[in-house]
């Protein structure tokens, strides 16, 4: 047996219980030592300036893991124990938005989704389209506008085919068009003449007498109920109610 | 009524069932017509005859036969001025027409059995004409044996537009606005159905 190995294990019986011994006497004279310490004395007593002056402090930031640390950061919490009504009294928004450059902030906003969200009609319900249209110079718009162009792009052939002529030609007042244009000189001298003239006559005389006639067929009979005036063909388009 | 209150009304009556006097001035023209007609007729075939044998025809008007090919000219005279355009030459100047009862075109069977039936008028002692006065749409006994009417159709919206251009052209003072009654909503809509039924029939 090598001599040395029975030196260790000699060493080995020893110092097993004496480490044992001495962390056990440790724990108990620690504690007393430190109570027996007055922390705030020495703290009191050690220039902390001094100490931070030796530490190289964006050596030690970039020791830390920043996200983590946010991570672990109950956000909410502080939050709400925030006043921020309070914050926002001492802050001057203006002075903050004059330095705000908002152009590249539109640049990076992508408008098309924001205006998805918007309700445009009860915008509108609560625009005074009245007052808008009011402060517009009709005149100046006008004058900016190339009514030729304007005219030249619209298809005349549809809007009229969309035009009800009959319509339009029971509006006018045939009356009033003969009495106050030439067109009454002009049927004068086209369909005028004697023969137009005696017919007119004639047939209007006839008629004349024809309901004095029956006026009196009438005034003799007495009829329960009036008599139809015309074929049930030949009657007008009652109006729609 | 003054005349232009007569003028604006008449537009109003177009497609209405005509009168008595409107009817009995149109036969008191197609019955001189046929008559003249009658006679032409009559004088061409004695001359041709002339040409021909060298005798001249002399027509006995107590003739019976005569008497019937002039009654049988008459009516279809009539009938067939009533197929083709729905008026005789005697119609046409007083500006009426015979339509169908319901007011459509008068078509040529209705046309020809309304002549067929026209003598009916006189075989009853006139009795047959009194329909035209006292029945409510003025429809003889022809008419309801054919099926039948006459209403005015003459164009009284042109013949009311000539008037006020004769008024305009000749200073006359203008006439109050027209304010047309009974079926007179649609007056021209109704006056335009019988011009152009004869428009058509004519054609046809």
């Amino acid at each position: 047996m090598n001599p040395r190995d029975r030196l260790r294990s000699v060493g080995r019986r020893v110092s097993d219980p004496a480490e044992a011994l001495a962390q056990q006497a440790a724990e108990r004279i620690v504690p007393m030592v430190v109570n027996a310490l007055d922390v705030n004395e020495l703290m009191a007593r050690v220039d902390l300036n001094a100490v931070l002056s030796h530490v190289d402090l964006d050596d030690l930031l970039k020791k830390i893991d920043v996200n983590a640390l946010l991570g672990r950061l109950d956000v909410n919490a502080l939050l709400d124990r925030l006043d921020v009504n309070a914050l926002l009294d001492r802050l001057d928004v203006n002075a903050l938005l004059d330095r705000v450059d908002l152009n590249p902030v539109l640049d990076r906003v992508d408008l098309d989704p924001v205006l998805d969200r918007v309700d445009i009609n009860a915008l509108l319900d609560r625009v005074n389209v009245d007052a808008i249209v009011g402060r517009v110079d009709v005149g100046a718009v006008v004058d900016r506008v190339d009514v030729n162009e304007v005219v030249g792009r619209v298809d005349v052939g549809a809007v009229v085919d969309r035009v009800d002529i009959n319509e339009v030609a029971g509006r006018i007042d045939m009356d009033a068009l003969v009495e106050k244009t030439d067109l009454g000189a002009v049927i004068a001298r086209s369909s005028g003449g004697m023969a137009s003239e005696a017919l007119d006559a004639v047939r209007s005389g006839a008629v004349g007498l024809d309901q004095f006639v029956d006026r009196w067929v009438k005034r003799l009979l007495r009829p329960k109920q009036p008599w139809p005036v015309a074929p049930p063909a030949l009657l007008p388009p009652r109006a729609e109610p | 009524m003054t005349a232009p209150t007569m003028e604006t009304n008449l537009v109003s009556y177009q497609g209405r069932y005509a009168g008595s006097v409107s009817r009995l001035a149109a036969y008191a023209i197609d019955f001189p017509v046929t008559i003249a007609v009658f006679y032409v007729v009559l004088a061409v075939i004695s001359f041709f005859a002339q040409v021909v044998t060298g005798n001249p025809i002399h027509w006995n008007k107590a003739n019976i036969l005569v008497g019937i090919v002039f009654v049988a000219w008459h009516l279809f005279y009539m009938g067939y001025s009533w197929a083709a355009s729905g008026r005789t030459f005697g119609m046409a100047t007083l500006g009426i027409c015979v339509v169908r009862a319901d007011g459509t075109i008068v078509d040529s069977r209705h046309a020809f059995l309304r002549a067929l039936a026209f003598p009916l008028g006189i075989l009853t002692l006139g009795l047959g004409f009194l329909g035209i006065l006292v029945q409510r749409e003025h429809r003889a006994l022809y008419d309801l044996i054919a099926g039948t009417a006459v209403v005015y159709a003459w164009d009284a919206r042109a013949a009311r537009l000539r008037f006020l251009a004769r008024q305009a052209e000749f200073g006359v003072p203008a006439i109050p606005a027209p304010t047309e009654a009974g079926p007179s909503a649609g007056s021209a809509q109704a006056a335009a159905a019988p011009e152009g039924a004869q428009t058509s029939t004519g054609s046809s």
